[in-house]
């Protein structure tokens, strides 16, 4: 079982090919998505270093032949990002400001534009994008409290890896920030997560 | 049951092949979506505008790469921002509100933020975007830098203002050239002279009223014309004639005397503007009555001359019989008086006499009679006539001839006489005492040069340009010597240049003066006949 500490979070022909075998799909804008932010922060190069790391793992991929709205191994979105964590030593830290990025450039949030009239509405679709992004899994919302800056989601069975619990928290304070126009990126907690023996994944976020 | 099963795998079959036709159906409309996707992506990136999309809520969800540029900031540095980050908040709030309400803003000026610059000024278009239920969903605003168009607006304004600027002066130039023109016109039309301009060519480009009406002509008639067509205008051929002799000459002044009771001076002069040439300026001036006035004068000259030269000379043969003893002896203090008086009437008849020899020279008849002749020996026939007066004058005089022959020239011998007469008369009157007189004679390559100096009282600076005008006696040489008529040089330069010689001076006030005259040496005859 993968542990939350991050200095565990590798990649080698073993964990991927045992996180390959986790079920479920997951579209590949979000792999797009991350190599958008390899391609910014390290260049050309970059890429050729991640596709380099994840062939040493078994897995001959090639980000630009991935296809947006196609469906893509689940598995293959933990190992996308523990490449990327160790092609570059990337820290929990600039794990989650993928996430941060992630929103902004994917497809599938644009698709969900029209729901951005209202805080509220946005909240109550964010289980439409998880169904619009994954085969797998659920994601309920639990709170929105505006008066007092604080929202809760929870996302159920679902267990794939640390490193996407960590991906998840920059995910979701973007979110918020694009719905609730806060100048400051909001602060997203994992409070509850499978991988600490709790029952699901619950993340409070406040702005 | 073998049917049942049967059916059930026909069924089955079915359902795989629609489970599979659907799968299909499924994976081609992925691929039209992402084709979709991608034709959306590069049709965004294609636009040199920046464009963005904001929710109505107002956070920027989407941008192209042209936004990025202009602004400086990484699309994920201005995705998920409020759009008053980018733009200035009160432009931008009115502007997204009016966008919201009426859906569209066709052109308004933002101040947008950039990373690099600062605040620019954009002119920006919006459009909202509604889905299908009529629920706007957000606006796109595309706007363009206006910095440029800015500066050039206001480069523009600049050139407008400088050029307002330089028409402004330029009216004035205008004005001012106007008022000088018709200043210019004005003088010209009211000039008491007549007037005539030629261009380059010598065609006549402009005349005065008086021009017009001393050659009884119109201007239209004239104006444009070139001398061989103004010579076809009997009244203007003579001034023509005089303009085509010294058409070379830069400046000149003749007279002309146009008929009996129009006698002109005629002065042409080049007109030149930044050292080129662009004219000819012809002054027409009418001196017709100064003409008659002195010839009037000289008229009267001459009568008073000639009515007052036969009593001074019968007065003369009176004297001179009593100062002979023809009509009896005479006592010592009659003998002095008359003495004083013939002396007097001597100097009357000089006068006389010179007065006579100026209206001559004036009227054109003063005559000469050229001879082959040795001027040495007429120059120093009068030094030795000279002799007495030097003596008793206390001077002495130095004179000196060249050794060998002179060329003999055309001279008349007595004018040539009054000459040297009136130069050394004048060196002895108004040398210093003890004084050295120097003739000299000198032959030069074509001429022979006769020089009288003295050491005296000189001539004035101021007073030299006069030295040969008539009447003309210096003011120093008037409290020297009262007698004197100021004829005397004003005859000799008149003399010396019928001779087609030169006559001059050069003189120091209070040291010394020169005095010469240079005589040609002619050796055709005809040709010096050609100067009588």
């Amino acid at each position: 079982m993968y542990q939350t500490d991050e200095s565990t979070w590798i990649l080698n022909k073993e964990i991927a090919s045992e996180l390959m075998k986790t079920g479920g799909q997951t579209r590949g804008v979000a792999f797009k998505t991350d190599i958008d932010y390899v391609l910014k922060e390290k260049g050309e190069d970059g890429v050729k270093t991640v596709e380099k790391k994840l062939a040493e793992s078994g897995l001959v991929i090639k980000y630009k032949d991935i296809e947006t709205m196609k469906y893509y191994p689940m598995g293959l979105r933990a190992v996308s990002l523990l490449a990327i964590k160790n092609s570059f030593g990337f820290t929990k830290q600039d794990i989650r400001n993928m996430g941060v990025v992630a929103p902004k450039i994917s497809l599938i949030i644009k698709f969900f534009m029209q729901y951005f009239m209202s805080p509220e509405r946005t909240f109550k679709e964010v289980p439409k994008m998880w169904k619009k992004h994954h085969t797998v899994g659920e994601i309920e919302p639990v709170k929105f409290d505006e008066q007092n800056k604080e929202s809760i989601v929870r996302i159920k069975n679902f267990k794939l890896h640390p490193i996407f619990c960590c991906f998840l928290t920059g995910y979701f304070s973007t979110i918020v920030k694009m719905i609730e126009r806060t100048t400051q990126i909001g602060v997203c907690e994992e409070t509850k997560c499978p991988f600490l023996g709790d029952e699901y994944h619950e993340y409070v976020i406040r702005w | 049951m073998a049917e049942e099963i049967k059916t059930s795998e026909k069924i089955l079959e079915k359902e795989k092949h629609k489970s599979e036709e659907e799968n299909k159906e499924n994976i081609s409309l992925l691929e039209d979506l992402s084709s979709l996707e991608s034709y959306a992506r590069e049709l965004f990136s294609f636009s040199p505008l920046p464009i963005c999309f904001a929710s109505p809520i107002g956070v920027i969800l989407e941008i192209n790469p042209a936004f990025e540029r202009l602004s400086g900031f990484g699309a994920y540095e201005i995705i998920g921002e409020p759009i008053e980050n980018f733009f200035r908040k009160d432009d931008v709030a009115d502007f997204s509100k009016e966008t919201l309400e009426k859906g569209f803003v066709k052109e308004r000026e933002l101040h947008f933020n950039t990373k690099e610059k600062g605040e620019i000024l954009v002119s920006a278009f919006s459009q909202i975007r509604k889905v299908k239920e009529g629920e706007t969903i957000g606006y796109f605003i595309s706007f363009f830098d206006l910095t440029e168009v800015k500066k050039s607006e206001v480069e523009l304004k600049n050139s407008q203002t400088a050029l307002l600027n330089m028409l402004e002066d330029v009216e004035q130039a205008r004005k001012k050239s106007d008022e000088e023109r018709n200043k210019t016109v004005a003088i010209v039309t009211n000039l008491a002279d007549g007037l005539l301009v030629f261009d380059t060519e010598n065609n006549l480009s402009t005349t005065n009223p008086l021009s017009e009406k001393i050659f009884d002509i119109k201007g239209r008639d004239v104006v444009g014309r070139s001398f061989r067509e103004l010579e076809t205008f009997p009244t203007m051929k003579p001034l023509i004639e005089i303009l085509e002799k010294n058409s070379k000459k830069q400046l000149f002044r003749e007279e002309l005397n146009l008929r009996e009771d129009m006698i002109l001076e005629v002065s042409s002069v080049f007109m030149t503007s930044e050292e080129k040439r662009t004219g000819t300026l012809v002054v027409l001036h009418n001196i017709t009555r100064e003409k008659v006035v002195e010839k009037m004068k000289s008229e009267f000259v001459s009568l008073a001359a000639h009515q007052l030269r036969t009593p001074l000379s019968a007065i003369k043969w009176t004297l001179s019989m009593l100062l002979d003893g023809d009509l009896g002896t005479l006592t010592q203090d009659q003998r002095s008086f008359l003495e004083k008086t013939y002396t007097s009437n001597e100097r009357m008849i000089t006068l006389i006499n010179d007065l006579l020899d100026s209206t001559r020279i004036e009227e054109g008849r003063y005559v000469y009679r050229p001879i082959l002749s040795d001027i040495k020996t007429q120059v120093q026939t009068v030094v030795d006539n000279f002799q007495e007066e030097i003596k008793k004058r206390g001077l002495k005089i130095e004179i000196k001839i060249p050794n060998k022959d002179l060329p003999k020239v055309r001279i008349d011998e007595e004018k040539i006489r009054l000459v040297v007469e009136n130069f050394l008369d004048n060196a002895i009157k108004y040398s210093s005492i003890g004084g050295v007189l120097g003739v000299v004679i000198e032959k030069g390559k074509n001429e022979i040069k006769v020089s009288v100096s003295n050491l005296g009282i000189g001539i004035a600076e101021e007073q030299k340009k006069r030295v040969f005008s008539k009447f003309f006696r210096g003011s120093n040489a008037i409290k020297t010597e009262t007698e004197g008529t100021g004829l005397g040089l004003f005859i000799s330069k008149n003399i010396i240049e019928a001779h087609g010689g030169q006559i001059g001076f050069e003189s120091e006030e209070g040291k010394q003066t020169t005095f010469f005259f240079t005589i040609p040496i002619k050796e055709e005859f005809e040709e010096f006949l050609k100067d009588f």
